[in-house]
């Protein structure tokens, strides 16, 4: 395995109020996030994702485990201090303007103050605030705070970000460009640890995800693998009136549409229907494995979790 | 260490700066510290101790009501609102933002300080034709006071809201200047070294109507000002890192 930038080993965590009894938010969960990764966390809601993140980043005192960021103790300020956070919603002082909420950030992250306004002229424009540099945030939308999140975390040139619900108050264009944000880190090699509702985003952009459910993990691993259905392909042909005999035969979930048939089969008839198609002078445009979407396996992942907690 | 402490103290002073109750509050300190003279019936010969006594009491509650004001509600408006995660996440300990708030609210309380006495020297040599140095012996102990109990104040705010803040930090002011009421019987004398009190303070009388604080007294001040708010300050920190944000 390649060096984990991120290591949650055995989190957990109860709240204990005196008086009322003891609510366990995590009960035992473990993530390694590969360097240069993207990496998606996802739950539905009361999981605990966020109470993950919160433990990762010493802002929830841990019942058990270890947290380490870049192999240095997380849950300690200087084990933090390569790390960009994104809350859920943040929020900052109201008072201060793009610039200078920007200056207090970077300051308090250990930027050299002569490189602060070069870096934020950059990012803010790279999140599309360039013409908000000077306006309070007073009068910023949810969507213009949620972008100067993420260019706050961006200072100081973090190893690794963790963004918790990044597109959250964002339009399609923000979402995208959240997406490519993501992308282009990655590519700087830069370690992404994502916690996201929008199953489209993680599906888009994570090369490994981890599912937590009550407080658990139900599933992990590499993206494709998880969604990947063992045993099928899928196929889109064209150029074909009706499909051939031999291929309805064994084609399930057949649509058509635009003159694009789109079925999956058993991976080992593959060849045959490649011929059927052939014989029928129909033109293959793609052989896929099938794939689940991630709304789907998500959606029976967690079915099949509660179930098991049910019985 | 600093590094980190020192934006976040700024951030105070310039968020506090902005806010109105601290221009408010001293305009009207202000007000009144020019209708002083106005008092009638002052003996001949003690007006302008008459004059300090009175500011020295209008600086201390100016200070107590701009110190309240800003050190009651800094931290707990700072948990509800989650700014402070993204000052945490950034490599802060929480005993840096604590100590960092608490320095801003005293570099605040500094200002208007001494905003303040310069206006009551000001009114006083007008009125009497007499430099008031002596107020700013005053202003220092005032000063050291506010310290301390912006300490204890921004300490409670770590675990609970402004109105218990508030209360809590009254009560603290009533019991550290009852020392010799509470415990004035001679039974209760042997407690008088543990009690946490803030008479070292109470220099009106050298002030006012003496010859000044002599400066052996001005350096136990200190001492009792960095021991009571670094006392203040730990048990704060304490409880803030064992908070749950």
């Amino acid at each position: 395995m390649a060096d984990a930038a991120i290591s949650v080993q055995g989190a957990r965590k109860v709240y204990s109020t005196p008086g009322k009894p003891k609510r366990t938010a995590v009960s035992n969960v473990s993530i390694q996030v590969e360097s240069g990764t993207i990496h998606g966390l996802l739950g539905p809601n009361g999981a605990g994702k966020t109470t993950t993140l919160k433990m990762l980043l010493g802002l929830v005192r841990p019942t058990g485990g270890t947290f380490e960021v870049l192999g240095m103790d997380s849950t300690r300020p200087s084990g933090r201090r390569r790390v960009g956070f994104l809350p859920e919603q943040p929020y900052f002082p109201v008072n201060l303007t793009a610039r200078q909420a920007m200056r207090f950030y970077g300051s308090l992250g250990g930027v050299d103050a002569a490189r602060i306004p070069e870096r934020t002229t950059a990012l803010l424009a790279r999140v599309g605030l360039a013409d908000a540099e000077r306006t309070e945030l007073s009068k910023f939308s949810r969507g213009m705070l949620q972008r100067l999140g993420i260019a706050q975390a961006l200072l100081g040139d973090p190893e690794v970000v963790i963004l918790d619900e990044p597109a959250s108050g964002l339009d399609p264009v923000g979402q995208r460009d959240v997406r490519n944000l993501m992308l282009e880190l990655r590519d700087r090699g830069v370690t992404v640890l994502l916690s996201s509702h929008q199953l489209s985003e993680v599906e888009a952009v994570c090369d490994q995800v981890t599912i937590l459910n009550r407080g658990s993990v139900a599933a992990e691993g590499d993206i494709n693998a998880l969604l990947n259905v063992d045993g099928r392909t899928s196929v889109r042909a064209m150029n074909m009136a009706e499909l051939p005999p031999q291929v309805v035969s064994v084609a399930e979930e057949i649509a058509v549409s635009g003159g694009m048939w789109v079925f999956s089969m058993p991976t080992e008839q593959t060849r045959a229907v490649v011929d059927a198609i052939d014989e029928a002078g129909g033109t293959i445009a793609a052989i896929t494995p099938k794939r689940e979407s991630l709304d789907d396996y998500f959606a029976a992942l967690l079915a099949a979790h509660t179930e098991d907690v049910a019985s | 260490m600093m590094k980190r402490i020192w934006p976040i103290a700024t951030a105070v002073m310039m968020d506090s700066l902005r806010r109105k109750v601290v221009y408010v509050v001293l305009g009207f300190a202000a007000l009144l510290v020019l209708a002083i003279p106005s008092l009638p019936d002052y003996g001949l010969g003690v007006e302008s101790a008459v004059f300090r006594e009175v500011a020295l009491a209008l600086s201390y509650v100016t200070g107590l009501v701009v110190v309240l004001s800003l050190a009651a509600n800094r931290v707990p408006a700072e948990l509800e609102k989650r700014t402070v995660y993204n000052v945490l996440a950034k490599g802060v300990s929480r005993w840096e933002y604590l100590v960092g708030t608490w320095l801003g609210i005293l570099g605040v309380m500094a200002g208007a300080i001494v905003a303040f006495t310069a206006i009551e020297m000001v009114v006083g040599y007008f009125t009497y034709g007499e430099l008031m140095w002596r107020l700013w012996e005053g202003a220092l102990a005032t000063w050291f006071e506010m310290g301390v109990v912006s300490a204890f104040a921004v300490a409670v705010s770590s675990v609970t809201g402004p109105v218990v803040v508030v209360t809590a930090a009254l009560a603290a002011l009533f019991i550290g200047h009852s020392r010799s009421t509470l415990l004035g019987g001679e039974g209760a004398m042997a407690l008088r070294p543990f009690y946490p009190s803030l008479d070292a303070f109470n220099v009106v009388n050298p002030v006012a109507h003496g010859s000044g604080v002599p400066l052996v007294y001005m350096l136990s001040m200190v001492v009792v000002f960095v021991g009571f708010a670094g006392a203040c300050l730990s048990v704060g920190v304490l409880l803030l890192s064992r908070r749950d944000l």
